[in-house]
């Protein structure tokens, strides 16, 4: 084992350092019911004996009554054991889960940024579940088949070493040849899991694209793909139970083995006199015991080599460095208006690659700012230094003369409302949804902020109203709709500033109209930054600011600026109308449809 | 691949269940697994004559152990090393003959699957557009991937698990009988046990996993929507009440595991405490038949050995009945699939149709989808060649359902469309759409390199069309830009470009496939401006020379289109160009007056 691999592997060990005490009478009562299994084999033997040589009737029902009670307190051992170690693998697991979470929730923008949710979540599904397979049973397994196999090999060696090296001579390839199995056959039947992926892909893609592939006329070329890629799962598959169609039937094959080798050699002995009858059964019986141990341990080699490569891509999110933290000695934002400053700002998401330069930028308290420019001008970024989603690289953003990074993250966060471009719901009811920062928020309060959103007119009209759940029995919400429950969850936290994405989806003209009342309603005493796509939203503002490669290019009124500033009039001309247009036609047709 | 999708907790499968056990669907089911098997006749008896002759060999080794005894008993040396020799070829042969087994069971089974994918897939294929508009695109695609999945476990390990298993455990009680039966009654005590022991457990546990697995779809379903809102979360310090409730999913989910623990804590020690007790029962009443000289030591041997074969195939058995409930259900899925037919469909002798001008005409057609509401009342349109139609109009006004007739994805309920007076019925579907280029919203791209995309119309075409293709809309220079150029792999629906880009990737592959009519449903999203222009003179070039209808939302679109159509609840309300439109102060310009002041 490579250094760092075995490091992984005991940095593993330490998710059961709570179940210390349960994995020491685990272990405790895995030696015992194993120490019964191997008892039962030397009563077998015995018992055998005794009727071969017919000592007495007396003798042999002392023995069968040991069976009985040996059978009693092993059984009573192997349910503790799997009481215990069940409980104790579901408490790792829990462990595991929990911990994960609390690290994600920890984790700033950016590490969100690098990594995509389907990356996230085969380390947090899969790759867990690999890992608390292995912690949780596989390690109590593993114990106990190499008690198993130690401490038959040792009795047998005890009885008789010479029939025990005879016995166990198959002992070494048995594991060996598992391990081997278990080591080849993983790579293929993962390939299998990606192929069968890969034809999953192209039926999902021409379900959802039919009408492409039927337009095209392609219906031919596209079940020639689909057949490729469906060959590739039949013979990666036969490839793999090829694989099954060579190990397995050894695997079963060398325990019958020694067993032949026992009823020979043991048979020459028990013939010359070296050996009892009671032995000879007793290492029949031992042998068969043996086999399943066997054949498991090279499994979980396998296994523990697995899941510390999961371990080890699980570890690599725990140890990422949680970027955005509160300062040791933060205190909570101070009280004020609502006043925003960026002084000499600069920015990049990645080192090398500036995202904004110099920006100096002062909001007046219940000013309202739009902020225009092109895609990867930086406005959104200039929004999300505000919440301190990211941290700047030189300079300082302040809310009310404290710089973000002087206050908790909380108490920031609760003062500034954001509604961003493509608002995410939960699967929640609707009150919980509005109510998500302020769970604890009345339910007149709910209402408050979604009659102030226009929302709540559509809300009553839901089947179960407030308690509607999003997302269940079909219940899916239009552009328009997400983003007043987006706006009524900014007002329900009463922020002193609002961060506006305004979103690019259709609202029908009469609700854009009432929205735009609401925000005006709600923009009245609070600081708002507005990421502008369309007119009517810059028609809201004090004061818009054009950014332009991560720079101001100019501050002003709509009139100064289709004057003074090409930059401007060209996202005037080319973006703003055209958008505009397009999305009340579309806003027109739903009002039809609803 | 199980991959896991937003809510799919809430839909999750609660166990099969099949209802039909009708003798007519029974066989046709049994038929059904039976064709597929019949192009592979010869692998199929072969992998069953292995699969018998693996399980018989398999129960001679005890049996020869016995012997074994006796000879050692006998002092009878020679007759040992036969016997163990015996022994060892009767493992030789299981070692074979469960190889052949395993490598030709696994082919079959493997082989029979993927015929079964390619058919429905192929059959998926020939479906109309109405069975995809009626039957949501998870469910589909649920029947060729989990569906054939489920079919898979039975067909390649459950018919040998069943066959093996029954044989193993048959023949070991034959065998048992044949030593000797009064002690094999004794010992067969503990079957019943066994059973009814198993049948509770089996049904107790197969509720509580399916508590665990949904259960653990709530807490996958949880991570998964966090994960993807955690800057929501975060804007709205929802961090510890969110990490609160997690817990609480989580530990819901081992409170239900926690059933499956004792259930398998109770389970396990017993079926060893039954085994315990049938050791007892042999050497018991074994020993005092030996005393009464009724029986021999070396039979006791041998029942002490076949007793281990006896509860490892009880334990199979049992959980196959899960299994094959699970088969049933999905092939009767399957079958209802096959059992659809296409609604539209080429009429016996259509021709092909020739190389059109692209003369479009709609007579009095009337359309209704299924036998819902009729939703086109009557269309008259006249559409010269080299016509561009803005088709405008609310959403639910029957726009798309003008463009999907015209595509022929379904045939008009009264009232005919002509291409150049050839009526869309009289000739083959894939004529008519080799000749049409359908661009839809959002430009839907493939898995797979931007060539291959853009040449999807034309599998075979050179790089040089395709290179031409894309630099005429201007999609040259970002797919120069891309790692690999033209053989850059796009990932599942082209994730990997954005919006306008996709789009027009689009536009090339409709160039380059080089359509006499288009239609094309113009995306409502925004793009950047930059993009936005490119649409904008990509658009021209392509509308240039052939009929287009356009499903239009730009107003540069609508202005420049030759022929207006608006559409209001089915009906064509009004049509003109335009300048035409704007004095008639008609639904055109309610749609478009206020904007036009504004401007």
């Amino acid at each position: 084992m490579a250094a760092p691999y075995r490091q992984t592997f005991v940095r593993l060990l330490t998710f059961l350092r709570p179940y210390k005490w349960s994995l020491w009478v685990s272990v405790v009562l895995a030696v015992g019911s194993q120490a019964c299994a191997v008892l039962m084999a030397w009563l077998t033997g015995t018992t055998l004996e005794q009727v071969l040589t017919s000592k007495s009737e007396h003798d042999l029902w002392v023995l069968i009554g040991a069976v009985f009670v040996v059978g009693v307190i092993r059984a009573v051992l192997m349910f503790g054991r799997r009481m215990i170690s069940g409980n104790q693998a579901l408490g790792v697991e829990f462990d595991m889960r929990n911990a994960l979470y609390a690290k994600l929730v920890r984790l700033s923008f950016g590490f969100y940024d690098r990594y995509q949710t389907g990356q996230l979540m085969s380390r947090a599904t899969v790759d867990l579940q690999t890992v608390r397979f292995f912690l949780g049973y596989g390690l109590i397994f593993f114990f106990q088949h190499i008690l198993t196999v130690v401490g038959a090999t040792a009795v047998m060696f005890f009885v008789d070493w010479r029939l025990a090296l005879c016995a166990t001579a198959v002992t070494p390839f048995i594991i060996v040849l598992a391990y081997r199995y278990s080591h080849v056959s993983h790579p293929i039947l993962r390939d299998v899991q990606q192929r069968m992926g890969e034809v999953a892909t192209v039926a999902e893609e021409n379900i959802v694209g039919v009408h492409v592939v039927k337009s095209f006329a392609q219906e031919r070329a596209e079940s020639q793909k689909f057949e490729q890629r469906s060959e590739a799962v039949f013979r990666q598959s036969v490839n793999a139970n090829r694989q099954r169609a060579v190990y397995v039937p050894v695997l079963s094959f060398l325990p019958l083995l020694a067993q032949a080798v026992v009823l020979l050699v043991g048979g020459h002995m028990v013939a010359s006199g070296e050996l009892t009858y009671g032995d000879f059964f007793f290492f029949n019986v031992l042998t068969l015991m043996l086999v399943m141990p066997l054949r498991m341990l090279g499994m979980w080699i396998g296994q523990a080599q697995r899941s510390t490569a999961s371990g080890e891509r699980i570890f690599e999110i725990m140890d990422e460095p949680e970027v955005i933290h509160d300062r040791p000695g933060a205190v909570a934002l101070p009280p004020g208006e609502g006043r925003v400053r960026f002084e000499h700002v600069d920015f990049s998401y990645a080192e090398g690659r500036a995202v904004l330069e110099g920006i100096d930028l002062e909001i007046a308290p219940g000013d309202t700012v739009a902020l225009i420019g092109h895609t990867g001008s930086g406005k959104t970024t200039v929004a999300s230094l505000v919440p301190r989603f990211y941290d700047v690289d030189s300079g300082r953003v302040t809310v009310d003369g404290a710089d973000v990074r002087d206050v908790t993250l909380a108490s920031l966060r609760r003062s500034i409302g954001v509604v961003a471009q493509d608002p995410f719901l939960f699967s929640a009811t609707v009150r919980e949804n509005i109510a998500f920062g302020v769970p604890e928020a009345t339910y007149e309060a709910v209402e408050r902020a979604a009659r102030l959103a226009q929302a709540h007119d559509f809300i009553a009209a839901l089947p179960d109203g407030y308690e509607t759940v999003i997302g269940e029995r079909g219940i899916t919400l239009s552009g328009g709709q997400r983003q007043r429950l987006a706006i009524a969850r900014a007002l329900v936290l009463d922020p002193r500033i609002l961060i506006l994405d305004d979103a690019t989806a259709s609202v029908d003209a009469t609700t854009e109209a009432h929205i735009r009342t609401a925000l005006r309603e709600v923009m009245r005493g609070r600081t708002t930054i507005i990421i502008a796509h369309r007119l009517s939203t810059i028609a809201l503002a004090d004061e818009l600011v054009v950014l332009s490669e991560g720079r101001i290019a100019a501050r002003g009124t709509h009139d100064e600026l289709i004057e003074s500033s090409p930059v401007y009039r060209d996202i005037y001309e080319h973006g703003l109308l055209e958008r505009e247009l397009a999305e009340r036609v579309e806003a027109r047709g739903d009002e039809v449809a609803a | 691949m199980r991959v896991w999708q937003p809510g799919s907790h809430l839909t999750m499968q609660r166990g099969a269940e099949v209802r039909d056990w009708s003798w007519r669907r029974t066989t046709r089911r049994v038929t059904t697994l039976a064709r597929l098997t019949r192009p592979y006749k010869l692998r199929t008896t072969l992998a069953l004559v292995s699969l018998l002759l693996a399980a018989l060999t398999a129960l001679i080794p005890p049996f020869l152990a016995r012997d074994a005894v006796n000879a050692i008993q006998d002092d009878d040396l020679t007759k040992l090393s036969w016997v163990v020799a015996g022994f060892v070829f009767a493992g030789v042969l299981t070692l074979l003959t469960s190889s052949a087994q395993t490598y030709l069971t696994g082919w079959t089974g493997e082989r029979i699957l993927a015929d079964l994918r390619n058919r429905l897939f192929r059959h998926l294929q020939r479906l109309s557009l109405g069975f995809y508009e009626r039957n949501r695109a998870g469910v589909i695609i649920s029947r060729i991937t989990n569906d054939v999945e489920a079919l898979d476990q039975l067909v390649t390990d459950g018919v040998t698990t069943l066959v093996q298993n029954s044989l193993i455990l048959v023949g070991s009680a034959v065998l048992l009988f044949y030593l000797d039966w009064r002690l094999a009654l004794a010992t067969l005590v503990v079957v019943p046990f066994m059973a009814v022991a198993t049948a509770l457990f089996r049904s107790r546990s197969s509720r509580a996993y399916s508590s665990v697995r949904e259960r653990l779809g709530l807490v996958t379903a949880t991570l998964a929507e966090d994960i993807n809102g955690m800057r929501v979360v975060q804007a709205f310090t929802r961090e510890t009440p969110n990490q609160r409730r997690f817990q609480e999913v989580n530990e819901h989910y081992r409170a239900a595991n926690h059933t499956t623990v004792v259930l398998n804590g109770l389970y396990f020690p017993f079926v060893d405490f039954l085994s315990a007790i049938a050791t007892m029962i042999v050497l018991g009443y074994g020993g005092y038949l030996v005393f009464e000289g009724q029986t021999s030591v070396a039979t006791l041997f041998a029942f002490i050995l076949y007793l281990s074969n006896f509860f490892d195939p009880v334990q199979q058995l049992s959980q196959l009945y899960n299994t094959f409930l699970a088969a049933v259900a999905a092939l009767d899925k399957i079958m209802d699939v096959m059992d659809e037919e296409p609604e539209v469909l080429d009429r016996p002798g259509a021709g092909e149709l020739p190389r059109i001008a692209g003369n479009v005409r709609f007579d009095d057609v009337r359309f209704a989808y299924g036998r819902g509401a009729e939703v086109l009342h009557g269309i008259d349109l006249d559409v010269p060649a080299g016509t561009t139609v803005a088709l405008v109009g609310h959403t639910g006004a029957g726009k798309s359902t003008i463009a999907k007739l015209l595509a022929r994805f379904y045939d008009p309920v009264g009232g005919r469309i002509t291409i150049d007076g050839v009526d869309l019925r009289d000739v083959t579907q894939a004529s008519l759409r080799r000749q049409l280029g359908v661009v839809p919203q959002e430009g839907f791209l493939f898995a797979g390199t931007v060539h291959e995309n853009i040449a999807f119309g034309q599998p075979g075409a050179r790089r040089e069309d395709v290179v031409e293709a894309a630099k005429t809309v201007g999609a040259h220079d970002f797919i120069e830009r891309l790692e690999d150029g033209y053989d850059t792999d796009l990932q599942e629906r082209g994730t990997r470009l954005s919006l306008g880009q996709r789009q027009l990737v689009a536009f090339a592959r409709a160039l380059l496939a080089d359509p006499r009519i288009l239609i094309l449903d113009e995306a409502t999203s925004s793009v950047d401006i930059g993009t936005e222009r490119r649409i904008e003179s990509a658009l021209e070039i392509l509308l240039a020379e052939r009929t287009a209808f356009i499903i239009a939302h730009r107003l540069s679109t609508i202005r420049n289109a030759d022929l207006i159509v608006v559409l209001e609840h089915g009906q064509v309300v009004e049509q003109g160009t335009h300048a035409e439109l704007m004095t008639q102060r008609g639904l055109y310009t309610a749609l478009y007056g206020d904007w036009a002041d504004a401007a």
